[in-house]
Formats: structure tokens, sequence, C-alpha cells
């Protein structure tokens, strides 16, 4: 155990299994067979924990969406899984049990499993539709959800847009709740270190928790009497990272340049899942090949592809630039081929026979994987090689280059004038409004009248809600931007010419086979979120990236020392918390215990409203050169999954007039 | 001191011990056999309730007052709960000590902490009409019988939800018991009931017969682990079977005339018939034991590990001795902790046998001190308990190596049993009941009873947390105390005040429902959880501190339930008022107004000036609706509310466009007979191009100002998209193209015709040749390509092209080649 201590770090299965056997409790808590039904959203996210077949077992006879309506009354317990925070949902379920109570001739048993919790509102919901005392009433603490070993969600889908368009703070309460659990099980968090004003509701959320966390476990009389001492810090955990999305939004509407970043801008990942036509995966139809693109897409079936590190070979693929991706691929065809003869070479002894009996499984495993892959990658291929997408990449790179933005305007107006995707359009505009704090009034208006005219004056609408989220605003207005949320006065725009600069936020020579910087997830532009991480966990690296000359005076010290000023020229207020347990004798005592043997492990990396794919690849990347040199790890948490295309449709109208 | 055999009983191979725990408990005036009792596990509290069926000889008014009270086991009085209503069938415990009265009509009180307010429910489920016939209890929940034999179960109390189970056949119930949730393999409560000659066993989906077949039973009783039945027969037999009802396990023929009072369990391996003033022991085997020495009425309580036996003059425990203790008094016993016991009594005597003793068990010494400290946790008598534990510390120092932790904490726990013992106090837990108790549910329970120094004493003792002990303290406090307000007020913080994990939230809420609505908004001022702040200022009526509260704690849910609220019991206009400066509330509402309250949004953004989102809401309205009609009209009003001010010029411009682009596609469907309505402005251009209306076309550009650069795109793709091949090499001839000629060839060869797009090629005049070469090549055209070259003299292109070319083309490169060669 002494090699890599750090491996048995934050034990994310434990969670899994825990919500999994907190689930399927409570599903036996109802006896017999019964119906459930379950909000869309969440389905995915509990698809994640326990397989369908699991829950059969479990006398789940039929699943229903709540969104579909359709519940039928087939059998006598109806149990409904709904996220609790969500009124209109609460709603729906009330409305739903009233209508099933008036129809059915059955006397119905009503269960209802909230997630993550009940919620005063809920009950009051209930109350006014008379239909509270009807239902059992139960909550599933579903907080985090490990959608890898070092990667935690809340799958909190509305997070993004609630935080930016709505100003809804809820899902920062749910992380608050999630994160407190964490502390809860691993002890304080020593130091909270964070950027933007929503980072900083979180850390006085996490202090004001632990005030509460003190009296209710006091009021709790199952609590295990060791806690009721008050929390001490934790031992593993070395501090947490808070990262809110508001500080930087370019990245996120970047396209993202990792294999797993593309097949999420291609095709889409949701809960570790992708849906993609069979006909990309081969197998289903082998004559449309003849056909070439020309096949009509009605025949077309989608096919679910399971996208984590259970499969053989995406692992290594998927945090990889994809230039990359093709010769790994050939890479691995190849040793596979070869694999392959030698199984079929005909003088082999015995031995032989069984070293290649026992490989036989995974020899398998991974041609089947192998197969999978390069159809993605294949698919995707087709969509980067394409002329619309070069173009695309040529502006994005240039205005994360910090090229001036006005020269690519003509590009911009010739996509739009090409029809090409909404979505792709608003990206590029969004990014140049962000990192030169708004664009220029004349020629936002202009780009206004162009988009309107091209895609339906319905989008009057999308337009004004990006400026409410402030990634699409003019200049001027820009400069009075406050944001209603933030309480506190912080810098409100960030300098992107001066971070760039002092961050090293792009880079020209990017190794993409070969990577010595987390730029290369962008093919040259470095995160603004992952340089912010790395400003607290390598110091002497970035600086010495910074000021290649000067490189012997790298700073010393914790939380944001050296990059104080790079810091103070990003949008919103910086955190910095210590945390002391309550009890002084208690931390002393542990410190005693632990010695000074081994520092604290694991920094925890949390995005507050979202984080992509490419962010996750680049933190992996981080986390494997820390864990090389001094036995430390990174674990990623977010509120959601993101990537540019959601962010911008938070925004985007998808109705058209009289239709 | 009396060994402490003499008070066992041998049944069969097992021995039983009668421990008296109290003496002279009841006054003797009152006339036990005309009361039902109860008692709440764990040696709590017990209930006692007159017996209306019974009569009695007038004692005048006073006593005819109904009440039912609450005693310790020692007989003193806890608590009077004054009974004026209903008919009550039943009363029952829960492990909590919370004290449940159902009467005939259903309705349940529960009484918590031995306090007496309480909460009601119903059972509903046809109770009212049947009546409630009796009920059955479990630590956690209780069954109710009902007149016409359904049972309805009560699985939790906290939040009540009483639940029809199975339907049992109609007949007379004989009798019947329940299995606790914890005890069966369904985990769900299991009921048994005996009618007619047979078991049915009901649960919340079937009802099913166990076909026995020697009933009528009179009595039907599960032992307190869930395993075991005992049944009593009409001809006087004592069945014990298993209780999935597969095996017998052993039958005693009692031999009596009169059928028993009552029958139970005595801990799990024997049971106890009563008769008016005796019992029988009944132990494994069918032997056992007749107890006749009571003289005078006597009530079984059942607990965990034995049974009390309550008579007005004494409580007494009987239970099967456990183990440990048999192992070291047994007379002639010769195990280990025997003997050491045996060598602590030499020592006081100064003999040196004392030495022989320890020589003797010296392989086994750690068994022994093992042995004696666990005897010790069994017996109740404390110089019993200090021998042993003296014994223990004797062994314990000839051992060289021993864990002493038992050793401690057995005299911690010991210390604490002795003090709640004590006949004032009135908790005769054993050991095994204080064990599955936990000594926080005890300090509770010793809390309940308002004995609130020990209580804190045991806490520090025993190192847990006394927050509670205050905070009930101080809810006794505020309900009790006459004084002012603010003295109250002031005497609660200063003691409360600095000690971890108070809740003042629950003091408030006793002064809220005591009437002191100040005094609780006051306390609540120091309650750290605003979740629990908030409802009780909403009952108060501080809502906008309510709503501050909310919003400092972050949590959304008690902000919007705030906010429900407060709209709820406000005009409107002070709604917004309030909400107005809290931004955070604000975009609450507007975030749940937008899914279902769209007037409320309305009225907000009309009183908050904020025009341009009115606007837009309109706009959003209009692409609700399905006509244009309508749509052109909230366009309209749009358009209106924005047109005063001068910063929305862009804004109204749009919205003027999109009624005129509606107008337009309103006329095009009508000439064209085609839909158009929705289109936008490029799209509606494309769809003219396509459709061959090139005038109607020009017309919307012209109209909407749409760039040359964006009419030639979309004219070109829609061409393209047409294959109007002809169209497209008529633009060819022109002269200059606002987007340049190499979309053109892009575009046509894309759609998969070089012929047409070849025609392009000479015009992209501002490309390399090379360049220029390579669209030769794309389009097949290998020595277009080569002319290209030659025009350009790049001799290597023409050698790669010369790779390419096939045939005659081969020969034309070659001939170029030379052609190239020739002119240097």
């Amino acid at each position: 155990m002494a090699a890599h201590p750090a491996a048995k770090a934050i034990n994310t299965q434990e969670i899994t299994d825990k919500a999994r056997r907190d689930l399927l409790h409570l599903l036996e808590g109802v006896r017999g067979k019964k119906n459930l039904v379950i909000e869309k959203s969440l389905a995915g996210t509990i698809g994640l924990i326990v397989k369908f077949s699991t829950l059969q077992e479990y006398g789940v006879d039929k699943p229903f969406f709540l969104e579909n309506h359709n519940v039928d009354s087939t059998q006598r317990n109806i149990i409904f899984m709904v996220r609790g925070e969500d009124a209109k949902k609460i709603r729906m379920v009330a409305e739903q049990i009233k209508l099933i109570r008036s129809e059915s001739k059955i006397d119905h048993d009503f269960s209802i499993i909230w997630v993550p919790r009940r919620t005063l509102v809920s009950n009051m919901v209930l109350e006014e539709h008379g239909v509270l005392g009807e239902a059992n009433i139960s909550e599933l603490a579903l907080n985090f959800v490990p959608m890898e070993q070092d990667l935690l969600s809340l799958e909190l889908e509305d997070s993004f847009e609630d935080l930016c368009l709505r100003k809804d703070p809820t899902s920062i309460f749910a992380s608050a709740q999630a994160l407190m659990l964490l502390q809860k099980q691993y002890g304080l968090f020593p130091r909270i270190l964070g950027k933007g004003d929503n980072a900083k509701r979180l850390a006085d959320l996490l202090q004001r928790m632990r005030n509460e966390e003190d009296v209710n476990t006091a009021a709790d009389p199952n609590s295990v009497h060791l806690t009721s001492f008050g929390l001490t810090p934790s031992a593993l955990i070395e501090n947490l990272i808070v990262i809110d999305r508001d500080v930087d939004f370019p990245t996120v509407l970047s396209t993202q340049l990792t294999y797993e970043g593309l097949i999420d801008e291609v095709f889409g990942i949701a809960n570790n899942n992708t849906e993609v036509d069979s006909s990309v995966l081969g197998g289903a139809a082998p004559q449309s090949q003849q056909n070439g693109s020309t096949t009509t897409p009605t025949a077309a079936t989608k096919r679910k592809v399971l996208l984590d590190s259970s499969d053989r070979l995406y692992p290594e693929l998927r945090n990889a630039n994809f230039a990359t991706v093709g010769p790994a691929l050939n890479r691995i065809a190849r040793r596979l081929a070869s694999d392959n003869e030698n199984m079929h070479n005909k003088d082999q002894t015995v031995a032989d026979l069984k070293n290649i009996v026992q490989k036989l499984p995974s020899y398998k495993a991974e041609s089947e994987s192998l197969k999978t892959q390069t159809s993605l990658a294949e698919e995707i291929m087709k969509v980067t090689r394409s002329e619309s997408f070069g173009r695309m990449l040529e502006v994005q790179q240039n205005l994360l280059a910090g090229t001036d933005p006005a020269s690519l305007h003509e590009n911009i107006e010739e996509m739009i004038a090409r029809d090409a995707p909404l979505s792709t359009v608003l990206r590029l505009l969004c990014l140049e409004s962000c990192l030169a704090n708004g664009i220029r009034q004349r020629d936002l208006d202009q780009f206004k009248r162009q988009i309107l005219q091209a895609y339906g004056y319905q989008h009057a609408l999308t337009l004004s809600d990006l400026d409410k989220m402030g990634l699409l605003c003019t200049r001027e207005s820009h400069r009075g931007y406050l944001n209603p949320i933030s309480n506190t006065a912080g810098q409100t725009a960030t300098d992107w010419n001066a971070v760039r600069k002092s961050l090293q936020l792009w880079i020209d020579e990017v190794q993409e086979a070969d990577p010595n910087d987390v730029a290369y997830v962008f093919s040259g532009y470095a995160p603004l979120s992952i340089r912010l991480v790395q400003a607290i966990l390598q110091k002497s690296y970035l600086h010495q990236l910074v000021n290649p000359k000067n490189a012997s005076s790298a700073p010393g010290g914790t939380g944001w020392k050296g990059f104080e000023d790079a810091v103070s020229r990003i949008r919103g207020p910086s955190v910095d918390v210590t945390q002391k347990g309550s009890d002084s004798d208690a931390s002393n005592a542990r410190k005693t215990l632990r010695g000074n043997k081994e520092g604290p492990k694991v920094s925890i990396v949390f995005f507050l409203g979202g984080v992509t794919y490419a962010e996750v690849a680049a933190l992996r990347f981080i986390s494997n050169q820390l864990e090389q040199s001094s036995g430390r790890k990174l674990v990623i948490c977010t509120t959601s999954m993101l990537n540019g295309k959601k962010a911008v449709d938070v925004a985007v109208e998808q109705r058209t007039f009289a239709s | 001191m009396s060994k402490p055999t003499t008070n066992w009983e041998r049944i069969g191979d097992k021995f039983y011990r009668r421990i008296q725990l109290y003496d002279s408990v009841f006054d003797p005036d009152l006339e036990l056999e005309n009361y039902t009792v109860t008692s709440a596990p764990y040696s709590g509290a017990v209930a006692l309730r007159r017996d209306d069926s019974k009569i009695y000889s007038y004692r005048g008014t006073q006593a005819a007052k109904s009440t039912i009270d609450i005693y310790s086991c020692a007989g003193k009085l806890l608590r009077q709960i004054s009974w004026d209503r209903g008919n009550v069938k039943s009363i029952g415990w829960s492990e909590d000590e919370r004290l449940l009265l159902v009467t005939e009509d259903g309705t349940v009180r529960m009484y918590t902490d031995l306090q007496d307010d309480f909460t009601p429910f119903s059972l509903g489920h046809g109770a009212e009409e049947h009546g409630v016939q009796d009920c059955r209890f479990w630590s956690n929940g209780f069954v109710a019988l009902l007149g016409n034999n359904s049972v309805v179960a009560v699985t939790r109390y906290d939040e009540p939800r009483p639940q029809l189970l199975a339907s049992a056949p109609p007949g007379d119930v004989m009798s019947w018991a329940v299995i606790a949730p914890e005890h069966t393999s369904s985990r769900a409560v299991e009921v048994l009931l005996a009618i007619g000659s047979s078991v049915y066993v009901v649960d919340a989906v079937e009802c099913e017969d166990r076909g026995l077949e020697a009933g009528p039973f009179r009595h039907l009783c599960v032992s307190p682990n869930g395993k075991f039945i005992a049944l009593y027969t009409d001809d006087g037999k004592v069945w014990v079977i298993s209780s999935d009802f597969q095996d017998r396990l052993s039958e005693y023929q009692s031999k009596v005339k009169t059928p028993p009072r009552d029958l139970q369990w005595c801990g799990n391996n024997a049971v106890v018939l009563a008769w008016e003033d005796e019992l029988h022991l009944v132990g494994p085997n069918g032997s056992f034991q007749r107890f006749d020495d009571y003289g005078s009425f006597l009530h079984l309580l059942p607990d965990i590990d034995g049974i009390r036996v309550l008579t007005n003059d004494k409580c007494e425990f009987l239970q099967k001795v456990p183990e440990s203790v048999e192992e070291v008094f047994r007379i002639g016993s010769k195990t280990p902790s025997a003997v050491l016991l045996d060598a602590i009594d030499q020592l006081e005597q100064k003999s040196p046998k004392a030495d022989d003793n320890i020589q003797l068990i010296r392989s086994k010494l750690d068994e022994a001190v093992d042995g004696c400290v666990r005897a010790a946790g069994q017996e109740y008598s404390i110089h019993w308990q200090k021998q042993l534990l003296k014994a223990a510390s004797f062994g314990k120092s000839v051992l060289d190596l021993y864990n002493s932790d038992d050793f401690v904490e057995m005299t911690e726990a010991l210390r604490v049993l002795n003090a709640v013992r004590f006949f004032e106090i009135g908790l005769p837990l054993s050991y095994d009941q204080y064990f599955q108790l936990t000594p926080e549910r005890l300090i509770q329970r010793l809390v309940n009873r308002q004995e609130y120094l020990l209580a804190l004493k045991v806490s520090e003792y025993l190192h847990l947390p006394v927050d509670r002990i205050y905070v009930h303290w101080a809810r006794q406090k505020v309900r009790s105390s006459e004084t002012d307000e603010d003295s109250i007020c002031e005497e609660i913080v200063r003691k409360l005040n600095g000690k971890r994990g108070i809740s003042f939230e629950e003091v408030a809420r006793a002064a809220y429902h005591d009437g002191r609505g100040k005094l609780a908004t006051e306390l609540l001022e120091h309650e750290p959880r605003a979740g629990k702040q908030v409802p009780l200022l909403l009952n108060i009526g501080e809502e906008s501190i309510a709503l501050d509260k909310a919003i400092e704690s972050g949590d959304t849910d008690l902000v919007f339930y705030v906010l429900l609220n407060m709209k709820k019991h406000m005009p409107l206009s002070s709604f917004f008022r309030t909400i107005n400066s809290r931004p955070i509330a604000t975009a609450i509402v507007e975030s749940s107004a937008k899914d279902q309250d769209q007037e409320l949004l309305k009225d907000l953004y009309y009183q908050d000036d904020r025009r341009l989102d009115g606007a837009n809401l309109l706009m959003s309205e209009a692409l609700e609706s399905s006509d244009i009609g309508p749509a052109t009209d909230k366009l309209k009003s749009a358009a209106k509310l924005l047109r005063d001010s001068k910063e929305y010029a862009h804004q109204v411009a749009a919205i003027d466009d999109a009624q005129r682009l509606l107008r337009f596609q309103e006329v095009f469907e009508k000439e064209l007979n085609d839909r158009y309505v929705g289109l936008s402005v490029n799209e509606t251009l494309s769809k003219l191009i396509k459709n061959g209306n090139m005038k109607r076309s020009q017309k919307v550009q012209s109209e909407f100002k749409v760039s040359e650069k964006t009419y030639w795109w979309i004219r070109l793709r829609a061409l393209v998209s047409r294959r109007d091949w002809k169209e497209l090499e008529e633009i060819s001839k022109g002269r200059r193209s606002p987007i340049g000629w190499e979309p053109f060839f892009n575009e046509i060869l894309g759609a998969g015709n070089p012929k047409v797009a070849s025609v392009f090629i000479p015009k992209c005049t501002n490309l390399t040749p090379p360049e220029r070469i390579e669209m030769w090549v794309k389009c097949g055209m290998v020595t277009k390509a080569g002319e290209e070259a030659l025009k350009a003299k790049d001799r290597a292109a023409l050698e790669e092209l010369r790779t390419k070319a096939t045939g005659n083309g081969m020969l034309e490169i070659d001939r170029m080649i030379a052609q190239l060669q020739k002119g240097r």
C-alpha cells in the first residue's frame, strides 16, 4: 500500500454502491410489483448506478417517463421518482396522481421518491392538490454520481441555464450540500480556493452549512457520537478549488479537440452514453456504403454506445487530441493483427496454446472496441475534414490567439449567409464577445440583423437571452455590467489580453502527439479554468512557462500566491478560506496520530455550472503529472457536463411563428 | 449477603430468576384488576387506564373523571393525561416512549416525550363505521383490527400513513398478534389472526391460511425476536411453533380448567401463563413451574429479555438466568469464573487458597476475567456487582497482558445502570436492554422525566452531547415560566449560548405554541439553521424576516416556499415591493412564473418598468399562437411597449420586420399555394428561388435590404439544390460576383457536377495556379490541369499530373512536358 496511496483516495465506487443500495431499499419498501414513473433527466442518471434488469428484480414492472403523461393503472403500486427542487415537475406528479386516482378503478398505492431531498415546496404543492396524504413519501439523497473514478457529477442538466440565464442559485445550494457530504465523510477541506461570484457564494454556503451541521448532528438521534464533536480538517483532501463557469466562458464556447470532446460535439454524450446511427457503426447496413451519403436518413436507427473506462481502448484514446487518434487506432489495429497472426501460427507448443486461450477474451474485447472506436473516429473525421468545420476552427483559433476580431467578421458573415448551424455562429460571436468584453455596437447590430434575417425573427429572444447571460453584449454596455446576484465588488470584466500573457493562455508550438502542456486539448489554447488550477497546484511549472528567462524566482507558498496579479484581472472575487476544526483538541489529536509522514493527497476541482470534456482531459493530464511528481491526485466534480452547443442552446428559441 | 441463587428456579435444565426491582409500587387502594396496564419497551413508563368494562365502586365525582396515568416502573406518577372523549380501545408505546391512544372511531393520538400535548391522526379505511376492536404495537408502529376483520397498519410515526392490509376472512378473531417488520422475511409487518380453528397470516398483499387445525386458539403471542409463536388451545395446551409455521417446537398440557387470562413470552425461551394472582412459567420441552406467591392481582409487562410482573406492592423481573451469571453462581460450578470469584472470597479471608485457585485456572484466567465482567453486568445486586468486578480486577492483576476496555466499559455502564435503577428514577434496565436502547435514548428518557441533572451527569460521564438536555430544559422553561418574556429570553440565551449544537428553533417553537410570538421571534434570532427558522417565522407572520433568512441560507427551496406563502397572503403590489429589493427572490419568482404564470410576470415587468422583458414576453406569446392574426397583434403591442424609448430602436425595427415578413409570407402562401409562414427571410428567399420565383425573391431582398453577398450565397445554394445547371452557367457569364467564383465551383462540384463546376475555374483569377490545377484535377480534367501548369511553367506539377493521367491524357501531358523543355 506504500506505492500509490492516492489510488485509494476518494472511493467513487462507494458512492455508487451507496446510492444503489438506498434506491433498492426504497423500492423494496413497496411490496409487490410496481410501476415506476421517472423524470426523464433522472432516468439516465439512475442508469449510471443501477441496471434496469436489477430494478426489475426489485419488482419494477414498467417504467414510464413523467413527461409523457402516460402512466397506466396496471399495477396497484405506483412509484414516482422526481427531483424535488423543481416546482414544475412536482406539479406534474400531483396532477398525475389526481388523474390516476379519479380514472382508475383500483385503489392505488402511491409512493414518491424525491431526489435528492424532500422540499417544503413539494409538500406545499402536493397539499394544494390534495394528494399529500395519498402518497408514501421518501427521499433518495442522490448527489454526486460518479461518471468515472476521478469524475463526479451532480447531473443537474439545467445548472448552467439556472445560474447564467435565470440567476437562480438552486444548483449552488445543491453543490454545497453535495460537497458537505464529502466533507462529512472525508473531513473538512483544509482550504477552499475559488474564483468567481458564484464560487464565493458556494464558499460562504459551505461555511454556513458547517455551522448548521453542528446543530443538525446534535438534533439527529441516530448520529454516531464521534461526529458530534464537529468536523476536523481532512487528512486526505488538500484543498477544494471552485471554478465558477462565469469566469471562463471562452473555454466552453470553443470547439473541443480531444477525442472525447469531439464525440460530445458531433454526437453528444449524455450519462456516459452517446447515440449514433447504427449505420455509423457498420454491421447493420452494409448496402449503404455503395450509395454513399445519399441514402435517406429515414431508415436510420439510433444505437447507444457506452463510453467509459470499461471499454478496452477508450480510456487511452479519450483524452488525446483528435489529430493523434487516427494513428493510435492504426497502431492498435496493427498490433491486434499481429496477435491474430501469432494465434494462427501452426507450430505451437501446448504452453503457447494455453497462453493464447487466456488472451482470447481480451483479444475479442479489444477488436470489438477497435471496430467501434474506428467507426466513431471515421465519422468524426468526416466532420472535421469538412470545409465548414475548418472555417469555423480558423475563426475560433484566431480569436483565442488574440487576433483582431474585425478581420474575422467576414468569415462569420459568410457562415451566416451559408446557413451554418445557428449554434455554431452564436458560439463564435459569443466567443468574440467574451474575449473582447463585448462587440462594437455597429458590428453587433449588423450581426444581429443578419442572424434575425437568416434564422428568423424569433431569435430576437435568443439574442436577448444571450445578452442577459453576458455572452453576447455590446462593448459599451459591458462596461457597466454588474452581475445581479453578486453582492461583492470584484472585477466585473476580465482583461483577456493581459491574462493571455500573464497565464500563457496561447501556446504556439503544441505537441499534440506527446503533449507537454494542457494547451494540447484545444491545439494551442490553454483553458483559463485549467490555468487557474495550475496557478494553485503547479506554481513553478506555470511560472516557468510565463517567464522562461526568469525561471529561478518561482513563487513558493500556497493558495493564489504568486499569481495574485493575474487572478485579480479576471472577473469575480477570488476565494481563499482556511478551515480549521471547531474542536482544536480533536484536530490536534488527529494531527499527532497522522504524524508528518505524508501530506494530504487529493485536490478537488469543482466546476460550478458545468465542465467540458476537454477540460476534464486537461485536468487528467495535470493529475498524471502531479501523481508522478508528488503522489498527489485530482478529483473533478461538476454540476453537469457542458459544451458550447449546450451552453448556447440554453438561449436559443426553439419555436417559430405560427407553427 | 444472600447468594444470588436464592431467587433462582430450575425449570427443565434451565434456571430462571425472579428479581424484585421495587416494592410498594402502587397505593394499596388501587384496584389493579380494574385497569389495563401497558409498558413502554426497555423498562419504560407504564400507562394505567381504568377499564371501562369493569364495574367499580362509586367513590364520588373525583374518581369518575377518566384519566390515563403514566407511572415509572417504581410507581412514581410521571404524568396524568385527562381523557374526555371517545372510547379508548387500545393503548400502546413505541420504543422511543411515544404513547399512542386509539379510540373506537379510529382516532389516534400520539403523545411524545411523556408530555400532555399530542398529535392526532385518523386511521380511516372504514375505522369509523366498523370501529376499532384492538391494536397490537411494535417498536415503531402498530396494527389495528377493525370490527369487520380488516386490518390497518401504521408503520411510521413521524408521518403516519395508515395502510389497509389484505382482507381476512370473516369470523370471530379469538386472538391475534403481529410480527414486527424487522423480524419478517418480507420486511413488512405480518399479522397473525386466529379465526376458527386455524391461524391466518395477513400482510399488505395477501391473506394466507396456515392450515392449523387444533384451534380455536385462545391466546397467540409472538416471541420478542419474532422467531417463535406461542399458542394456547381451547383444551388447555400451550404450543410453541416457529414463526414460519414449519416446526412445532414444544407442547405443554396445562391441565387447568380456567383458561389463563394472559399469555406472554418471557425472553425468547419461555412462555408465561397468567391467571388472577398466579402464573405458570413454561420452559422448553414442556417443563414448567408455578408461581403463586404474589397474593394480589398481577399484570405482565413483557420486554425483550424477560418479563416484568407488576402487582400492587411489587415490581418483579422474571428472566432466564443469563449464561454468564449461571456459570459463576450455579452451585457446584467449576467454571473458571466461578473459581475466580471464590478466589476473591478466600483473599478477603486472607486464606492462601486464593492463590491455589488462581493456579488452578491459570491457563484460562483471561476467560475467567471476561466471565466475571459479563456476569457483573447482568447482576442487579450492587454487592455482587462489586464482588464480581473485584474478582475480575484481581484476575487482571495476575495476567501479564489483558485488554481492559471491556472492564472499563462495564464499570461505566453499571454506574449508569445503578443510577437509573434507583427507585426515584425508576428505569430498571437490564444490561441487554441498556445495550439495545443505547445511552443516547436513555438520556432522552431521563430528559422526558425532567431529570435534567442526572441526564447531564450521565452525558458528561459517557462523553455524550448535552445540547438536547439544555434544549428540553429551555422548552420546559418557556412553557412553565411566568416571568416576562425578556427575562426568560435572557436567561435561556445566557444558559444556552456558547454550547455547541443548540437548536433554538425547538425552544422558539415551544414559545410559539404557548402563544408567545415575540419571544419566539427573539429566540429564533439565535438559531443557526435557516431551514428551521423560516417555517416558524412564517407561522408567526414575520414574512419579510423569513424571506431574508431564507435568502441568507442560500436554499432556494426555502426562498420559494416563503414566496409562495407571501403571494397567497399579500396583495400583489406589496408582494412585488417586497421582492423588488431582493434580486434572488425576483429571479426565483421570474424563473418559476416563466413556466406557469405569465400574467404574474407581465405584472412584475410592468411594475418594475422592465420594458424589454415585457416585450420579450409578448413576443414569446406571439410564438405560442398558431395563427398569424393574434401573433401579429402580440407583436404590435410588443413594439408599442418599446417604441417610446430610443435605446430599443433596433428591437423595434426587428419586431416591425417580423410583422412585415409575416405579411409577405401570407401573400406568398395565397399566391403560390405553398407554406411560407414561419420561415426566416433567408429561408423565404431560398424557397422562392428554388421554386423559380426570381422576381418575388428580388422583391424580398430589396424590401429587407438583404446584402448582395448573402443574396448570392442563397441563390447559389438554392440553384444547386434544385440542380438548375442552366441558370448557373448563365450566371457564370457574369463579370463579377460579390462572393467570388470559388464558392460556385465548390458547391457545384459538391453536388456532383464537375462539368458545370469546371466552368468556374478560369474565373477564379485570384487563386494561385497550383490551386487551380488542383481544382481541375478534382473535376477529373487532367489535360486542363496540364494546360494550367504549362501556363504557369510548373514542370514538377506536370510530372505529378502525368502519374495521374491515363490514355490520351498521358500523351497530352507528355507533349506539354516536351513543350516546356523546348521552351527553355
